[in-house]
């Protein structure tokens, strides 16, 4: 078997069906993240637009708040909450709060690493992220 | 042990994110949203000291949060030394631009 075989790289990473629950909460932690430091590059190049002046303020204001950057502001508010929420769980995990006791494997073989507080936790912040966002919705576009 | 280090390092910025970020939305819907970004509320944002500090930690917090998430996100495509040093390298660059043009902006709109 080659060593090349092995390095799917980015393919895999953005295929996270076909494994458990704990894979999406992985494919969605990393693609919020990637989302989120997008926009907060384009947000400090759009704040620093500020120093230009009124005039160049106004354009930057054209540009952004109009229905299409509205709807970004959606995205990064949907990925934001999910990401915050989650992350509170991965670090509550990693310190070993979430963990569960050890158990012996039984059929079916469902991985004791997303125990049922960490499933509660997903499940929570997909929740209260679609809460924010219908929230964000309601100030964005009911203006 | 520095890997552990950074990983904290990555929390910590993490849980101070979502302090900051709560602050600066809070200020974003004291006043109806779209009145909040006129170009005098905005200047007067920023010169609020205390906000001001805020935005500025803000914008350290995320900067390193973010692009060390990236990082981590290379480091699990690819390993090896010369990569992990280029990748560091780039990412301590990075932040330190980001970190600059925000502050620039911080600075100049005091001066304004």
């Amino acid at each position: 078997m080659s060593r090349k075989r092995h390095k799917t790289g980015i393919k895999a990473w953005l295929k996270p069906y076909g494994y458990s629950l704990e894979r999406w909460s992985y494919f969605f932690q990393r693609v919020s993240g990637v989302v989120l430091l997008l926009y907060f590059i384009g947000h400090v190049i759009e704040t620093g637009t500020i120093t230009g002046g009124f005039e160049v303020w106004l354009n930057t204001l054209n540009f952004t708040q109009n229905p299409f950057g509205h709807a970004i502001l959606l995205i990064v508010i949907l990925s934001g909450t999910f990401h915050a929420i989650n992350g509170i769980r991965l670090y509550l995990t990693h310190q070993g709060y979430l963990l569960g006791k050890p158990e012996r494997p039984e059929y079916p073989y469902y991985p004791k690493s997303f125990s049922r507080a960490q499933r509660v936790c997903f499940w929570l912040s997909v929740s209260i992220a679609l809460v924010f966002f219908l929230y964000g919705f309601n100030i964005l576009f009911g203006e | 042990m520095v890997e552990r280090k950074i990983m904290l390092l990555h929390y910590y910025t993490g849980i101070a994110i979502i302090a900051l970020v709560s602050i600066h939305i809070a200020m974003r819907l004291i006043m109806p949203f779209s009145e909040s970004l006129e170009f005098s509320n905005v200047l007067n944002n920023y010169k609020n000291l205390p906000y001001t500090i805020s935005l500025e930690l803000l914008l350290i917090t995320v900067a390193i949060h973010g692009f060390n998430g990236v990082r981590i996100i290379l480091l699990e495509f690819k390993q090896g030394k010369a990569w992990e040093s280029f990748v560091k390298f780039l990412t301590l660059i990075l932040i330190l631009i980001v970190v600059a043009w925000g502050t620039r902006t911080i600075v100049l709109t005091n001066l304004m």
